[in-house]
């Protein structure tokens, strides 16, 4: 597998997504490779659960932007994976790549030891940036449209990027596979002290309303603060706000003008132990996203036993059913958004019995073991298809 | 002896001498009974030619449009350059010898041609960033460097078409002074000087 990020390199949700997938993947015998970017301290090879990780020098010279940086990345990758395939007699399967980012690399790996690619698409350019404006994103568009075509099959997680993705790039229906994201719910079984622990972030009497993400508009977190006031007006709450990003300072002058610092605190970046318990101690965790392919977060407060609000968009609206495993809201509605939340802090009965449904069916669907199940028989069909083709070399 | 040419341009795509070069080279390769192969580039004239002077030319063209600078037009044309390599070592039944790269737009595709594959490459050295860009400590011009120095360190040997090259390859890159060969155009033993080159194989280091 390609991807440049694997823990403790993490920068999106690839790192996390794949550190678990490969987990799961060794455990049913798949033996599994990582090729990813450098960060500092960790080694330039482990086995991480099984699985062998190899980092590469991630390119350290200056560039002259984002993409430019990543296709010179890429020439390292690739010049490391040809020798980790040669080096393992090019008895290697599949090639599973992540995201664009790892394009070039892949394809070029693809053709030169005619070993079947795959991908995994978790989010498209198009669709980060609601829409194509610039010839950079355009460039990476097509990047992506390449990485697309070039693949035997494609995985989304969820059916709303499996028709994004089959939208955006022109794909037939056959070409793309839904497997969904996973949670790992037995990290929120570890016992401390909740009182002590929610102390540092709320006074007893006020209700936790967590949200957690980047600051950043497609996330709806600027629509989540225009409801503090409206959901202060029915009952006492504190917001906590997880996370980094471009609207950080916006967002605290917006509630600074409203009067309502003390009723919010940004944390910044959190360390994955203590969200892990804030998820626990927080009466609701709010995923108000404008554009979401998945929604990770929501899951993770599934696992947690956290109440849910998200907006009615993208991968959210698949994860969530409406008064069931949590509650929905029109994305970017502050009236509604204030309405879903406040109407979980007021009626317990109800919140507890959408937290227990969800938590039953992070369980049960969104089990990385079942999910590595689904993704090893994804590889074993592409690798029947290519056994019986013409390219394969002999 | 087989051998594939990497080229930036080739007629009837041509940007400055390089390409008449390589195409007498090609020409001149054939008549020593080398099966000459050049993967290179147009950006609409796309496909395997073969000519009455018996070279197979091979033209990649843009899987990614539009690109934001050369570099991450060349490098995403690299992939190409790799299929297309790739295609040919596995119609020819494995047997490719050599890969002579000319200059440094497909230096990465070799150094993984070489890397999985087991075909070593020559870099023949036309010009070189630091000159073309006067010494520019621009991100970009960096980079390009970056990839000339990948490519003296991977290749099996460079070649270049003058002494004052070879000091400036040692100057800027740190090149090793049994990596390079220096073979004039000019010389009436061009060609055979290039075919020894080739012959050559990797250096061998006595420690």
């Amino acid at each position: 597998m390609l991807s440049w990020e694997f823990p403790p390199r993490t920068v999106g949700g690839i790192a996390a997504h794949l550190f678990y997938l490969s987990r799961e993947l060794v455990k049913l015998g798949v033996d599994t490779y990582i090729v990813t970017c450098d960060f500092p301290g960790a080694p330039e090879r482990e086995v991480v659960n099984g699985a062998h990780v190899v980092r590469v020098d991630s390119y350290k010279t200056p560039s002259p932007d984002f993409a430019t940086w990543d296709s010179l990345m890429n020439v390292n990758m690739q010049k490391e994976t040809a020798t980790v395939i040669s080096n393992l007699g090019r008895q290697v399967d599949i090639i599973h790549a992540h995201d664009w980012l790892v394009a070039n690399a892949a394809l070029g790996l693809k053709h030169v030891f005619r070993i079947p690619l795959v991908a995994t698409i978790h989010s498209t350019e198009i669709g980060r940036r609601n829409g194509l404006h610039t010839d950079y994103e355009r460039m990476i568009h097509q990047t992506e449209n390449w990485l697309a075509h070039e693949s035997w099959r494609i995985i989304c997680c969820s059916r709303y990027m499996s028709d994004h993705v089959k939208w955006a790039y022109g794909l037939p229906q056959d070409r793309v596979r839904i497997i969904p994201n996973g949670v790992d719910a037995s990290v929120y079984e570890k016992a401390f002290d909740r009182a002590e622990f929610r102390r540092k972030f709320a006074l007893s009497e006020e209700k936790i309303v967590l949200y957690v993400g980047r600051l950043v508009y497609e996330k709806g977190v600027q629509t989540l603060v225009s409801a503090i006031p409206k959901i202060l007006s029915r009952v006492n709450a504190k917001f906590v706000v997880v996370g980094d990003g471009g609207m950080k300072e916006t967002l605290i002058r917006q509630v600074a003008n409203m009067r309502l610092t003390h009723k919010t605190v940004f944390t910044g970046f959190l360390d994955e132990e203590s969200l892990r318990k804030l998820y626990q101690v927080a009466e609701v965790c709010v995923v108000p996203s404008l554009y979401e392919p998945f929604g990770i977060t929501a899951l993770e407060a599934m696992a947690a036993k956290t109440p849910l609000v998200v907006s009615n968009t993208g991968g959210l609206s698949e994860i969530v059913e409406h008064d069931k495993t949590g509650t929905k809201v029109y994305a970017g509605n502050v009236d509604s958004v204030a309405w879903g939340i406040t109407r979980i802090l007021l009626d317990p009965g109800y919140a507890s019995w959408i937290k227990l449904n969800a938590y039953q069916k992070a369980l049960e669907v969104y089990d990385w073991a079942k999910i590595a199940k689904e993704t090893k028989e994804f590889y074993e069909r592409v690798l029947k298809e290519y056994d019986s083709g013409s390219w394969k070399p002999t | 002896m087989r051998v594939i040419i990497f080229t930036w341009e080739f007629p009837p795509r041509i940007v400055g001498p390089l390409a008449y070069y390589v195409n007498k080279l090609a020409v001149e390769l054939i008549k020593k009974s080398v099966d000459t192969y050049v993967v290179t580039y147009h950006s609409s004239w796309v496909g395997s030619h073969q000519g009455a002077d018996g070279i197979k030319a091979y033209r990649i063209s843009d899987a990614v449009r539009p690109q934001i600078n050369i570099l991450t037009w060349m490098l995403s044309l690299n992939q190409e350059a790799e299929r297309v390599a790739a295609d040919i070592y596995y119609s020819v039944k494995h047997e490719v010898n050599l890969i002579d790269v000319h200059d440094w737009h497909f230096i990465p595709a070799a150094v993984t041609l070489k890397r999985a594959l087991g075909i070593p490459f020559v870099f023949s050295v036309d010009s070189i960033e630091p000159h073309r860009s006067r010494n520019s400590s621009a991100p970009l011009s960096l980079s390009i460097r970056s990839i000339e120095s990948f490519g003296v360190s991977e290749a099996m040997r460079a070649i270049v078409k003058s002494e004052w090259m070879r000091q400036e390859l040692k100057h800027y890159y740190n090149a090793p002074e049994d990596m390079i060969e220096t073979v004039s155009p000019e010389s009436e033993a061009w060609i055979d000087g290039i075919l020894a080159t080739y012959e050559k194989g990797p250096r061998v280091f006595v420690s």
